[in-house]
């Protein structure tokens, strides 16, 4: 009864591809195709040359000049915004901060998630309904969730506040001692949805055969979901584990709106970070610490591309 | 055959390649106003949102309607978000952009926004001394100053009568709260002792009878701004951001001294405990909620205060006094319009300008809801918020001082400050960085 699932995704042998010139279409211009191939590929080129190479190439020529907005001729300014960057106590801080959040916040969405989706992947009553109102925070813009959490926990007029109030809990949802969990709290309000998406395609997409033949060798669920499901949609998990990553790195709207970085600078993350000196006209300096930003993440794309292009393999 | 075929397709390609240059090309904007067929001139102005956007749109509606028919000039006013206007000023300068042809500015900028505008010629006999001032770099006028900002206190009006007849109580709790008996006072009187004992009065964790649950609400948020209002504290204990030589001051006594005021607040439970996130809004919130019996706060914020649809249960109870301390001064900036100098309509800005410095023009944006930095465009206001602002602007200000890097500064107290002004860490390591970083940047 043990059916292999590589057996099931295994495709059946086809006929050879043709390497060889192709009957009626032997007589092509080598050179022709040539300029061809570049001239069809020029979109994506010049799209790359546009949005990708040109921002890299100026950024990073910006963080090694002086160009501030009191400054409006930059110079060079050689290494030296790089230097005032690693040195800032700061940098550091929201490095930190921004890592800390970003594993925290990954790993209960995808836990949280992952539940849901399986919660899901039965029929009962009010289920479009419920899953209707379960994406609907990933429809909202951030910065407009921002203001929306900012009117709904503010401690003179908010409803949760008055919520809890009501219940008995009297809670200073934003006060300095609870400002970094409420933070995390939110980011998963918000984006829980969006790994539960990804989960509740990839389940529908196991073949119901594999739960009945756990079911008859008597699997408990558990045992399923842990031996069989989560094995299985380790690439799936990769992939959203990824991406909420990425995002919770970059976070910036809902901490910005709510906090602005602060107390101090305890919610900063790297995006507030970069945008501050920004505002204060650094272009410099802003750009060199967008750079090593970049940098520091640099290490990590190799893996993933690895990981991923593993997965479509396999 | 083949070879038509092929060039075919390549011209076909390269008609795409030239499609999309041209479309990322179109993406750029074109570049400030226009000219258009019959001779007008169009010129945009970059705001923020909010009532000086409102009030300048009115002040341009008028313009276009009226003497810009006969200058053949059509001005339009274009909203950016309230919080990002600046940053996004910054990119527009830094590219010597001519999208627009005027720019918003204010006192904290105008030494960084100096460079990108063109000096300007104002009758200075109409304006407040102290805002023209606060808009001029190396002795020349970069913007025409329109709203005024200081500090003021709203206090409930029937909290404070009825904390007058108290004193028993009120020297109960000023003994426990600063360990000294003080007398309860009229706010206009206030030092920040009795400041923080009358939050500690209207706080029912010190006085179960009080009608609010805090006495005040401090504006804590790692905010520029909120660095304007602490530095308010700073000021009236004597203290400041310079010494008498030029050199950094904030690890005077009287800069540990104005931290600890926010502290002992904070700490003590005198404002409510989000106050760490609170700014503007929070505080308006706090007041009009009936929350809180008192704060400082932006004198922008009494109209809201005293609505009756706005606030039911502050409306017609909002009284204004001047910050606490000896001489009771209030930090002011002002925001301003300024001349874009890569703009390609300057002969027409300039013209635009000559309108918005007179006193009728004044009198439209103050009368759409604005507020103007000309004592004769205030003159028929009556409003008690008016009224204190005049008098505040006539010799209750103090000014921090004119730094280029001013914006950066208030960013660095906020980012150094804000933690210690709500217990942690340490106030002195606190002062202590926020002096360098103002050594940095000041280059003191």
């Amino acid at each position: 009864m043990s059916t292999s699932t590589t057996d099931r995704v295994r495709i059946a042998p086809g006929p050879a591809r043709q390497r060889g010139p192709r009957s009626g279409r032997t007589n092509r211009n080598p050179r022709a195709q040539g300029t061809a191939r570049w001239v069809l590929s020029s979109p994506l080129i010049l799209f790359l040359a546009v949005l990708v190479a040109y921002p890299i190439v100026n950024g990073v020529t910006s963080s090694l000049q002086n160009h501030t907005l009191l400054n409006p001729t930059p110079g060079w300014a050689g290494l030296s915004n790089y230097w005032e960057v690693l040195t800032d106590g700061s940098f550091w801080y929201s490095l930190v901060f921004t890592l800390g959040y970003t594993i925290v916040v990954t790993a209960f969405e995808l836990v949280l998630g992952f539940a849901l989706a399986l919660f899901f992947d039965k029929a009962f009553p009010g289920k479009k309904v419920l899953l209707s109102a379960l994406i609907l925070p990933i429809m909202i813009a951030p910065a407009l969730m921002g203001i929306m959490f900012r009117l709904m926990l503010s401690a003179n007029i908010g409803v949760v506040p008055a919520a809890l109030d009501a219940i008995g809990i009297h809670a200073s949802l934003l006060s300095a001692s609870s400002v970094i969990p409420m933070l995390v709290v939110l980011d998963i309000v918000q984006w829980t949805s969006f790994t539960f998406l990804i989960f509740h395609a990839a389940l529908q997409s196991v073949p119901a055969e594999l739960h009945e033949a756990a079911q008859l060798d008597r699997a408990s669920k558990p045992r399923y979901v842990f031996s069989i499901l989560l094995p299985l949609m380790m690439p799936t998990i990769f992939i959203a584990g990824f991406l909420r990553a990425i995002d919770g790195f970059r976070t910036f709207d809902v901490i910005n709106v709510l906090t602005a970085g602060g107390p101090g600078i305890e919610t900063t993350t790297l995006s507030i970070y970069v945008y501050k000196i920004l505002a204060g006209g650094n272009f410099g300096l802003a750009s060199a610490a967008a750079v090593l930003i970049a940098l520091i993440m640099l290490p990590i794309i190799p893996f993933v591309i690895r990981r991923i292009t593993k997965g479509a393999t396999s | 055959m083949r070879k038509a075929k092929l060039a075919r397709r390549l011209g076909v390609a390269v008609a795409a390649v030239t499609a999309v240059a041209l479309t990322l090309t179109g993406c750029n904007a074109t570049g400030g106003g226009g000219t258009s067929a019959d001779g007008v001139t169009d010129l945009k102005m970059i705001m923020q949102p909010g009532p000086e956007a409102d009030a300048m749109s009115k002040v341009t509606a008028a313009y276009n309607k009226g003497p810009g028919v006969k200058d053949k000039i059509h001005v339009d006013v274009t909203q950016l978000s309230r919080a990002d206007s600046f940053a996004k000023e910054a990119t527009l300068m830094s590219t010597k952009s001519s999208n627009y042809d005027f720019y918003q500015t204010a006192s904290y900028y105008i030494a960084q926004h100096a460079q990108y505008l063109e000096p300007l010629k104002l009758d200075a006999s109409e304006y407040y001394t102290s805002s023209l001032d606060s808009l001029k770099v190396d002795g020349k006028q970069y913007g025409l100053p329109l709203d005024p900002s200081v500090h003021v206190i709203f206090y409930r009006t029937d909290l404070i009568k009825q904390m007058l007849q108290d004193k028993t109580t009120f020297e109960k709790i000023s003994k426990e709260v600063l360990g000294k008996a003080l007398e309860p006072k009229d706010p206009s009187t206030w030092d920040w002792d009795d400041y923080i004992a009358s939050a500690a009065y209207f706080t029912q964790q010190y006085n179960p009878a009080s009608p609010t649950k805090y006495g005040t609400e401090l504006q804590a948020k790692n905010l520029v701004y909120n660095a304007m209002v602490w530095d308010d504290v700073l000021y009236n204990l004597g203290g400041s951001w310079l010494n008498s030589s030029g050199k950094p001051d904030l690890t005077s006594s009287q800069a540990e001294q104005a931290v600890n005021v926010y502290r002992t607040i904070y700490t003590k439970g005198m404002t409510s405990p989000d106050s760490d996130q609170a700014e503007f809004p929070e505080t308006q919130a706090a007041l009009s909620s009936g929350n809180a019996a008192f704060a400082v706060q932006w004198d922008a914020g009494y109209a809201q205060l005293n609505s009756a649809s706005q606030s039911p249960k502050t409306a017609g109870k909002i009284g204004i006094t001047r910050v606490p301390g000896a001489k009771h001064l209030s930090h002011v900036h002002t925001l301003a319009v300024g001349i874009n100098k890569y703009g390609k309509h300057l002969p027409q800005a300039r013209t635009f300008v000559a309108y918005l410095d007179s006193v009728p023009a004044m009198k439209t944006y103050v009368a759409a809801g604005g507020l103007a930095s000309m004592p004769a465009a205030l003159a028929d206001q009556s409003s008690p918020d008016i009224s204190a602002l005049q008098g505040i602007l006539k010799d209750g200000t103090y000014a921090e001082p004119n730094l280029p890097r001013a914006f950066d500064i208030y960013t660095a107290l906020a980012n150094d400050l804000s933690g210690a002004w709500v217990g942690q860490g340490s106030t002195t390591s606190a002062l202590q960085k926020a002096n360098a970083d103002l050594a940095k940047l000041s280059g003191k």
